[in-house]
């Protein structure tokens, strides 16, 4: 019998899940031997209220040596439930980037969610007259937090979606009581593209046109795509896409957008790229949409609704 | 009111839902609701946001289908700049298009539906899942495992990423297809058939065949169904094509996918965040009245099996021929959906193989030139799960003013409550009911792979 | 009650803490929210200095350095005003007014600009209140 693991998905969108799945043949002894799960919606079928639906009004999951949970918190029944995690998991892994910075579904707090929330009901296709639904379904927070801001995670693994490579990784290593070894530099750092240095750019492009490349050669013939004038955010992502030898993006000769999260823990991938481009002498304004760049980290406060514009004073 | 049994979470499913079922005091079934817990609000967020980068953001509307919202987003974004894809940029999008449709078959076949029939829906929770499959199973079990990750690092090699895809773009596709990439493809793509006829046929022995009671009963409603077919001859599509809806009699309307507004209203309950598509061409209202419901038809595989007038390809056509011979035209009962499925994973299956075979595969045309600019664009593709519709409208600067979706599994949340309810009330009785019949009322809503 | 501002100003060593530091053995009269945090170079305060700033609960930040031209590192003060448009920008963005930063040149023999300065700072944040919204934890 392998450890006892429960799984749980929060506001997510199962490609975490589906990257445990893309670890392929190494499931089976994964899932066979050493692990031993006694929770996971997606995959088997403990219930939260009793076998039968009958078993009381709180929420139970069965306690497990290793807890993962994917997906970042949204509402009220999420909190219960990675509380109830919490409580019964020694260790709790966040996976994916929701879980860890918000991902996605974060871009949320960057607007007024409870407009926002409410226009949803009342779009193109809509009946005209209907609200907001407000029976059985759990009540919205105020925002999407990362999970960190609401409980002690134990582990932290990013990316949209996560390597399966470090999912096995961050297992084994719970299995050995041992530290994971897992990535701590940039996209960059990974990415065998061209680097001529500073070139004559000075603003960036919008990805309307494919990148200058010969397909016939390797990627390493490629020149940066920073370089080559397009907003790439390998500077300021953390590694951990590559799963060969190439950036995932980068691989389909595509910039990176920052799916893993800042380089350094706390960092806040915006503030970093704008000034990297800055001190580059990039124009910064011609950034069209600064949001999209904290697309993937909109928890712990780094996406809010935006303030009314102020008049400039030097 | 006595008892309320919640079924939460509903299990070896994609999304979050719960089933709430109301027994009267006597302890029979006076209500019972399938809600959809999860509302993330993407067509609000998207607002503002350059329609190019859009295309990589609502992939994570779901991690299982984000090719089908990755190809449609870049259609209605195409339609908004007014630009029309290079051949090959439009055939290299359905062809990973429709090879993603291969994994998402197979994982919810075998992955998290047939334990409740390889292990039998009675067979003890803790084991009637995948893992009791491998144990129950080892080989069946390990060459799926096998097959479903094939499909899967074939896109991800050539694609860069299987999960949240990147190389579909506006106007086309990031880069072109070598050679030798085509090879390898079609080498793979041929693993892949033999094992789709192979799934077929395991499934009509040891599925179809020894539950076919329960195929005939369980979760049956009838409905409409909607689904898209080829323009010229009406041939089973996923990619492209026009939009057929049908009405429980067989009589459908076609249209295209810019006038889905004439066709299709969405209706709101206050118990699920789930919208509920629905008919509005029929002119009749919206009810989920078991015995007359109103406007509601069904999306996904079953759906399309039936509307279409054959299928596009050779040996999916010959399963078809066999499945209409037993079943009808409209078929209607739900576990049927698993049938259709797989009839579904045959058709991908030829199909990727001719589309590596068309000569232009590998043409370096990948992309049409693009600039951002205002218009409107809507952009329909067959997901897994159902129609997928993504409509968006863009600012002078190429970025989202408004967008408006119909999300595939959505189209099925109404049927999926009348089957619910069906189940529930024809299993429940006096009070009596236990593990096995609530796995049953959930394999209703399995069938429907929300 | 009336509100009373925290206000977190950057001064550079050369000039502008020297003009804090004749603002005070001068005994001229200043209004007590800021709190002086000294660098070398007003160059060396990175944009995420200020966000912290405002994220741990200040409610306005002043960068204070050397005249244009004058700077001991010679362009400092130059990087700090091409940052400034962006940090201005991305106040914003990350849900703060841009009024809640200054940026303010000044000589080592200025003291009244400093006191003036800070003055107008005070009175800017005290009309714009506290920072909205929660303040960033952990
Ligand atoms: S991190 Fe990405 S893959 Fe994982 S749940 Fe979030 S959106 Fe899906
Ligand atoms: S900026 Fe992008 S293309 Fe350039 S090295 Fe970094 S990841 Fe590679
Ligand atoms: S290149 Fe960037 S956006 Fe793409 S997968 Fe890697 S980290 Fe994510
Ligand atoms: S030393 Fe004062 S601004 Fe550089």
């Amino acid at each position: 019998m392998g450890v006892t693991t429960a799984l749980e998905a929060l506001s997510s969108c199962s490609g975490c899940e589906i990257a445990i799945l893309n670890l392929g043949e190494a499931l089976i002894p994964l899932l066979t031997e050493q692990i031993d799960i006694v929770h996971a919606p997606i995959l088997m079928d403990h219930k939260y209220y009793g076998q039968c639906g009958d078993g009381g009004k709180s929420l139970q999951i069965p306690e497990a040596v290793i807890g993962i949970v994917s997906g970042g918190v949204s509402n009220e029944e999420h909190i219960e439930v990675l509380q109830e995690m919490r409580k019964k998991c020694k260790v709790l892994i966040a996976l994916g980037s929701c879980a860890t910075q918000g991902g996605i579904p974060a871009l949320m707090n960057g607007q007024d969610s409870e407009q926002s929330f409410d226009a949803i009901f009342q779009t193109l296709s809509t009946d005209p007259g209907a609200g907001r639904p407000d029976r059985i379904v759990p009540k919205l927070l105020d925002r999407i937090y990362g999970l960190d801001e609401k409980v002690v995670i134990d582990l932290q693994l990013p990316g949209c979606p996560p390597n399966p490579a470090h999912i096995a990784e961050v297992i084994m290593s719970v299995l050995e009581d041992r530290e994971p070894v897992l990535p701590t530099k940039s996209v960059c750092d990974t990415c065998p593209t061209r680097r001529q240095g500073k070139g004559v750019v000075d603003t960036v492009k919008r990805f309307v046109e494919n990148a200058d490349f010969d397909p016939n050669k390797p990627i390493s013939d490629m020149r940066c795509l920073l370089e080559q004038g397009f907003m790439c955010m390998g500077p300021v992502t953390l590694a951990g896409c590559a799963k060969r030898g190439v950036p995932a993006c980068i691989e389909a000769r595509v910039p990176c957008r920052g799916c893993f999260g800042s380089v350094r823990p706390k960092g806040n991938q915006l503030l970093d790229m704008m000034n990297a481009l800055a001190s580059n002498g990039i124009d910064c304004m011609s950034v069209v949409d600064r949001r999209s760049i904290q697309r993937f980290c909109g928890a712990h406060g780094n996406l809010r609704p935006k303030k009314k514009s102020a008049v400039k004073e030097v | 009111m006595g008892k309320v049994l919640t079924i939460q979470p509903v299990t070896r499913i994609e999304g979050h839902a719960r089933i709430s079922i109301y027994l009267n005091d006597d302890g029979n079934v006076e209500e019972a609701y399938m809600s959809l817990m999860s509302l993330r609000g993407f067509e609000k967020f998207i607002e503002g946001r350059p329609a190019e980068e859009v295309v990589r953001i609502v992939t994570r509307i779901c991690g299982i289908c984000p090719w089908m919202h990755h190809t449609a987003a870049n259609k209605a974004v195409d339609g908004c700049f007014g630009v029309t894809p290079t051949l090959t940029g439009h055939k290299l999008r359905e062809l990973l298009q429709v090879m993603a449709h291969i994994n998402d078959k197979i994982l919810h076949f075998f992955f998290l539906a047939a334990p409740d029939f390889v292990l039998g829906p009675d067979a003890d929770y803790s084991v009637r899942n995948v893992m009791g499959v491998v144990k129950a199973a080892p080989e069946l079990a390990t060459r799926v495992v096998k097959m479903r990750q094939l499909g899967q690092m074939m896109i991800d090699r050539f694609a860069g990423k299987a999960i949240h895809p990147i190389a579909a773009v506006v106007g086309g596709f990031s880069k072109p297809m070598l050679e030798s990439e085509r090879t390898r493809l079609l080498k793979d793509a041929q693993i892949l058939l033999d094992f789709s006829l192979y799934a077929l046929d395991y499934a009509k022995n040891n599925v179809f065949n020894k539950y076919i009671d329960v195929f005939r009963e369980l979760g049956v409603i009838n409905t409409g169904f909607l689904g898209t077919v080829d323009r010229a001859d009406g041939s089973f599509r996923l990619y492209d094509g026009r939009q057929r809806l049908m009405k429980t009699d067989g009589t459908f309307v076609d249209f295209e996918g810019d006038d889905y507004l004439d066709y299709i209203g969405e209706h709101v309950e206050p118990w699920s965040y789930g919208k509920m598509p629905y008919a509005k061409f029929w002119n009749e209202g919206f009810s989920l009245d078991l015995d007359a419901p109103k406007g509601i038809y069904r999306a996904n595989t079953l759906a399309r099996i039936n509307v279409c007038d054959q299928m596009a390809t050779p040996k999916a056509q010959e399963a078809l021929e066999e499945f209409r011979s037993e079943f009808g035209r409209p078929a209607q009962a739900t576990l049927l959906y698993h049938y259709a499925r797989l009839i579904e994973l045959v058709y991908a299956c030829e199909r990727i193989i001719e589309l590596l075979n068309w000569e232009g595969i590998t043409d370096t045309k990948v992309r049409a030139k693009v600039e951002p600019k205002g218009g409107r664009g809507v952009g329909v593709v067959e997901a897994p799960r159902g129609t997928l519709i993504h409509d968006y409208t863009t600012d002078e600067n190429g970025c989202i003013k408004e967008a408006n979706m119909i999300v595939g599994t959505t189209h099925n949340i109404g049927p999926m409550n009348m089957s619910v309810k069906q189940a529930a009330t024809s299993l429940i009785k006096d009070g009596n009911y236990d593990e096995t019949i609530l796995n049953k009322v959930e394999m209703a809503v399995r069938a429907y792979d929300p | 009650m009336s509100y009373e501002p925290k206000i977190i100003a950057f001064c550079c060593n050369w000039c502008s803490y020297a003009a804090a530091d004749l603002a005070g053995s001068s005994r001229l009269q200043y209004p007590p929210n800021i709190r002086i945090i000294r660098v070398m170079c007003s160059g060396m305060v990175h944009p995420e200095f200020i966000l912290e700033a405002l994220n741990k609960g200040a409610d306005g930040v002043m960068i204070m350095g050397c005249h244009l031209g004058e700077c001991h590192y010679l362009d400092g003060n130059h990087i700090t005003m091409a940052r400034l448009d962006m940090i201005v920008e991305l106040l914003e963005d990350f849900g703060f007014e841009s009024e809640r930063l200054s940026v303010t040149w000044l000589s080592s023999t200025e003291p009244d600009k400093f006191v003036k300065a800070v003055t107008e700072m005070t009175e800017r944040v005290k009309k714009l209140g506290p920072v909205q919204g929660e303040v960033q934890t952990a």
